[in-house]
C-alpha cells in the first residue's frame, strides 16, 4: 500500500535511523553551521539564540580559547592573541601574509613549510589551527542542537579556493576531529539551498552571484534532473561591497576637503559613515552625512548623499563584477538570455544597485528570499544530508569543476598546462617529459596553480624530485607525471619512469598543507590538551567542594559543637578539617577528593548526632497533637 | 564498472563519428549518479578511490566524445593512429596560405573599425569550415580511409585554435 509509506519530502522513512550530519560555512567574518530537520534545511543558533558565530577566537594562556562573541570583544583590548579573518591566511605562505598582513596586528613566525604561525600567548598558532577551533565550536553546537554525535559534515569554500587553501581547510577540519564528508563549493552550496532540482522544468541554468565583503564569485550552472553540473567558475578575489565604502568615503573625503592625511580613527570614521549612509539609501532617496563627533579638532558641514550619486560611485565596482560575470557566461558557452534563475548570495548582494544591474544583465527577478548571509550554510547542510545518506530515491548529484588550471614548470620558467580550469572534476590526466642531458638520473618536479604564463605569476604548489632514473641518453627516458583531482577539489601529483621497468614514483601533498605526519602531532597535541583542560576543571571542582565542606562542619562547630562533642572528638574533626584545607591549597584534584572523602567519615557521626538533636529539639515540649 | 574499454562502449555507442549527444549527455549522468563518490562517502577508502577514478575516467570520455575534434582524434588512436605525433606536420599549400591569411586578419581585428561586426563575420566562416571538415571526416572515416580522415582532423585542428583565438580576442574586447 503506498498510502502507508507516505514522509515528509527529504525525511527518510525510519526518522530514528537518521545520521546526524552538517553543513558548516566557514567564512571570513563569520561561521554558521546547519542541519536538515524534518525535512527542512535550518541553520543552527546557540544557547542564546544567535545564529551567527563571528570567525574569531581569543588565545589565552591557561585557559581553552574563546571563539566568537566572546572573543570579539576583545578585538581591541588583547588585539594580538585574538585572530579574527583567518581565512585570508588559509594556504598562504609567510610572504603571502606578510603583504596580507599589513594591517593584521599579530605577530607572525614562519615554520619550516613556510606556513605562518601566530604567536600568541598559548603558544605558536597555524591558521589551520585557528580555523580548527572554529570548526570545534560549530561542531560543538551541532551536536548539542542536533542531541548526538556527527557522523561528518560538507564545509564550504569558496570557488576560487586554490589547492593549498582547500587542503588547508580539509586539515583544519581533521584537527577538530571532524570527518569532511565533502568541501563544496560556495555558489554551488547557494544553488543547492533554493532546491532548483526541484523546478517544475527539467532542466534549467542557474546563475549564482556571490559578492562578499571582499570577494567576487561567478558560477553558471545547468541543472538536470536532480543533477547540477557546475559549467564555469570565474570571479575576483579582490572585489566587493568593502570596495562600496571605500569609493564613498573617497567621495566624502574630496567633497569635504578633508586634508589628504588621514588617521586610521579618521579613515574609520568615514568608513563606518559611509556604510551607514549606503544602508540609508535602501529605503531614502537622499540622506544626510553629517560629520558630528569627527576624531581630531575639526568638523566638516554635513553633506548630502543622493541615491543618483551613490550609484555614480558604485557603478565602476560592479560593472567590474558585471564584467567577470559576462566572461564567465562565455566560458560556460551560455547567453544571458540562457539562464532561467539567478541565486544571490553574500551580504553585499543587498545592495539595491547590484540588484538592479544583475536583473538587467539577465532581463529577469533575481532569487532573493533567503538571506543571502545563510544561503550558503543551508545549502551545505542539505549536501552533508544526501552524503550522509538519510534521502534515498531521485537523489541530488553536484558535479563541479576545477576552479583554476593546474600545470608544471617546463624550461624558460613557463607553465605547461596539464589540466584546464573548468574541467569536471574528478579528473586525471598525465603528461610526458623526457631528460634533457645524457646520463641525467633525477627531474626536478614544479607543480604550479593559475591562469598565466609565467612561472612566477602563478601559485606554486609544490616541488619535488623524482630521483633514480637510470642513466640514458639525453631524451630516451620517458618519465609520465600523473595529476588527480578528487570530488573535493584536491590534488595528488604522482611521476614515474616509464622505459627502464624501474619505476620510481612520488606521491605528493601542497607545500602549505600540513604533512600527516604534523597532523598526528597536532591531534595528540590536542589530546594532551584536552586532558590537560580535564584535570584543570577537576580541580576547580574539588576546590569548590571543599570550601563548601569546611565552611558547613566550621559553622556547626560554631553552633554546637561544645555541647555535642567530647572536645577530644572536636580536636579529631578539626584536626582531619587543617589536612583538607592543606590539600585543596594544593594542585592534585585526586588528593583534594580523598581529603574530602575522609573528612565526611569523620564528620560522619557528628551530623547524625546533630540531626537527632534538632529533631529531640523541635519535638521538646510538644504534645502529640500539636504536630 | 570497466575503466579499460573504450569511450563509446562505456556509454553503449556504435565506434563512429556520428553521435548523439542527447543519448551521451543522458548516459553520462546516470553513470555519474551510479559512480559518483558521492555515493560511496561512508564506504572503504579503496572504494572510494575506485569511484574517484571511475568518474575521473567517465569525465574524460564525455570531454572526448563532446567535442568532435577530440572524438575524430580518438577514433584513429583508436585504429592505432597518432595524428597529433609532432612530425607529423605536413600540409597542403593552399590549406597554410588560407591560415596565413586568416591569422592575419585575425591579429589585424583589434584595430578594425567595427570589431565586433568582424569577429561575428570571422566565426560564421570558420564555423562553415568546421562543419565541412567534421563532414568529410565522417564520410572518409565511413568508407575506412583513415589517412584521408587523418588529414582532415588536422585541418580542423587548425580551424578549433583559430576558433579559441578568436574566442579570447572577443572576451578581451568586451571586457
Amino acid at each position: 500500500m503506498a498510502l502507508l509509506q507516505i514522509a515528509e519530502p527529504g525525511q527518510s522513512a525510519k526518522p530514528h535511523q537518521r545520521k546526524l550530519a552538517v553543513g558548516i560555512d566557514l567564512g571570513t567574518t563569520h561561521s554558521l553551521v546547519a542541519s536538515v530537520r524534518s525535512g527542512q534545511a535550518e541553520t543552527l543558533p546557540n544557547s542564546r539564540g544567535e545564529h551567527l558565530l563571528p570567525s574569531v577566537v581569543r588565545y589565552l594562556a591557561d585557559e581553552l580559547p574563546q571563539v566568537g562573541v566572546k572573543a570579539q570583544a576583545h578585538l581591541v583590548d588583547d588585539a594580538a592573541n585574538t585572530v579574527m579573518s583567518v581565512k585570508r591566511l588559509m594556504g598562504r605562505g609567510i610572504e603571502d601574509v606578510k603583504r596580507l598582513g599589513e594591517n593584521m596586528p599579530y605577530l607572525f613566525e614562519a615554520c619550516d613549510q613556510g606556513m605562518p604561525l601566530i604567536n600568541t600567548v598559548s603558544g605558536l598558532k597555524s591558521p589551520v589551527q585557528v580555523s580548527a577551533d572554529i570548526l570545534r565550536a560549530l561542531v560543538q553546537r551541532g551536536e548539542s542542537s542536533l542531541g548526538g554525535e556527527l557522523v561528518g559534515a560538507v564545509i564550504t569554500v569558496p570557488a576560487y579556493f586554490d589547492d593549498a587553501q582547500r587542503q588547508a581547510t580539509k586539515d583544519a577540519a581533521q584537527l577538530a576531529g571532524i570527518q569532511v564528508l565533502r568541501l563544496l563549493n560556495e555558489p554551488t552550496a547557494a544553488a543547492v539551498a533554493y532546491g532548483l532540482e526541484q523546478d517544475q522544468q527539467e532542466h534549467g541554468t542557474i546563475a549564482v552571484f556571490d559578492l562578499g565583503g571582499g570577494t567576487f564569485d561567478i558560477s553558471i550552472l545547468r541543472m538536470e534532473q536532480g543533477v547540477f553540473e557546475v559549467l564555469a567558475t570565474g570571479g575576483d578575489s579582490a572585489l566587493g561591497g568593502d570596495d562600496f565604502d571605500h569609493a564613498l568615503a573617497e567621495w566624502m573625503h574630496q567633497e569635504r576637503q578633508i586634508p589628504a592625511k588621514l588617521d586610521l580613527a579618521q579613515q574609520r570614521f568615514l568608513l563606518r559613515l559611509a556604510r551607514a549612509g549606503k544602508e540609508l539609501l535602501s529605503d531614502l532617496q537622499s540622506t544626510q552625512l553629517s560629520f558630528e563627533g569627527w576624531p581630531g579638532t575639526e568638523a566638516y558641514a554635513d553633506l548630502e548623499l543622493t541615491r543618483e550619486q551613490m550609484n555614480l560611485l558604485l557603478d565602476p565596482i560592479i560593472g567590474k563584477a558585471i564584467r567577470a560575470t559576462k566572461r564567465t557566461l562565455r566560458d560556460a558557452k551560455v547567453t544571458p538570455d540562457d539562464v532561467a534563475r539567478i541565486v544571490m548570495v553574500g551580504g553585499s548582494t543587498r545592495s539595491l544597485r547590484v540588484q538592479e544591474r544583475v536583473a538587467e544583465l539577465f532581463q529577469q527577478q533575481l532569487l532573493t528570499d533567503i538571506d543571502p548571509d545563510r544561503v550558503v550554510a543551508l545549502g551545505a547542510a542539505r549536501q552533508a544530508d544526501v552524503l550522509a545518506g538519510n534521502q534515498s530515491g531521485e537523489e541530488l548529484l553536484l558535479l563541479d569543476v576545477l576552479p583554476l588550471s593546474l600545470g608544471l614548470e617546463t624550461m624558460g620558467g613557463l607553465v605547461e598546462r596539464v589540466i584546464d580550469r573548468n574541467t569536471p572534476i574528478p579528473v586525471a590526466r598525465a603528461q610526458e617529459f623526457t631528460t634533457y642531458q645524457d646520463g641525467q638520473t633525477a627531474m626536478s618536479i614544479h607543480v604550479l596553480q593559475g591562469e598565466r604564463e609565467l612561472v612566477q605569476d602563478c601559485r606554486s604548489l609544490s616541488r619535488f624530485e623524482l630521483r633514480g632514473i637510470p642513466a640514458m641518453t639525453a631524451g630516451a627516458a620517458k618519465i609520465r607525471v600523473t595529476f588527480q583531482v578528487d570530488a573535493d577539489g584536491l590534488l595528488e601529483v604522482s611521476a614515474r619512469e616509464l622505459t627502464s621497468g624501474v619505476a620510481a614514483s612520488v606521491q605528493v601533498k601542497p607545500s602549505y598543507g600540513l604533512s600527516d605526519v604534523q597532523i598526528a602531532d597536532m591531534i595528540k597535541a590536542s589530546w594532551t590538551n584536552v586532558e590537560d583542560d580535564r584535570s584543570a576543571r577537576s580541580l576547580r571542582e574539588q576546590q569548590v567542594e571543599a570550601d563548601r565542606l569546611v565552611e558547613a562542619v566550621t559553622m556547626a562547630l560554631a553552633e554546637d559543637g561544645e555541647r555535642l562533642l567530647t572536645s577530644q572528638e572536636q580536636q579529631a574533626i578539626v584536626k582531619q578539617m587543617e589536612q583538607l584545607v592543606l590539600a585543596r591549597n594544593g594542585q592534585d584534584h585526586h588528593a583534594i577528593a580523598k581529603q574530602i572523602e575522609v573528612m565526611a567519615k569523620a564528620s560522619d557521626a557528628y551530623a547524625a548526632m546533630r540531626m537527632d538533636d534538632s529533631i529531640k529539639r523541635a519535638l521538646a515540649g510538644k504534645s502529640v497533637d500539636q504536630l | 564498472m570497466d575503466i579499460s574499454q573504450d569511450y563509446f562502449s562505456c556509454y553503449g555507442l556504435p565506434c563512429d563519428f556520428a553521435v548523439d549527444l542527447a543519448v551521451l549527455r543522458q548516459s553520462h549522468r546516470r553513470l555519474q549518479q551510479q559512480h559518483h563518490p558521492d555515493r560511496f562517502v561512508s564506504q572503504s577508502d579503496s572504494e572510494q578511490r575506485r569511484a574517484v577514478q571511475i568518474t575521473a575516467y567517465l569525465n574524460q570520455a564525455y570531454a572526448t566524445l563532446l567535442e568532435p575534434l577530440k572524438r575524430g582524434i580518438y577514433l584513429l588512436q583508436l585504429q592505432g593512429m597518432d595524428p597529433l605525433a609532432p612530425n607529423n606536420t605536413q600540409m597542403p599549400m593552399d590549406f597554410l596560405l588560407q591560415q596565413i591569411e586568416l591569422r592575419e586578419s585575425l591579429e589585424d581585428m583589434p584595430r578594425a573599425q567595427d570589431p565586433e561586426a568582424e569577429i561575428d563575420v570571422m566565426a560564421s566562416r570558420l564555423q562553415l569550415q568546421a562543419s565541412q571538415l567534421e563532414n568529410e571526416f565522417a564520410q572518409a572515416y565511413g568508407s575506412s580511409d583513415f589517412e584521408i580522415a587523418e588529414k582532415t582532423v588536422r585541418k580542423l585542428q587548425f580551424i578549433v585554435k583559430l576558433q579559441q583565438q578568436l574566442d579570447a580576442l572577443e572576451g578581451a574586447l568586451l571586457d
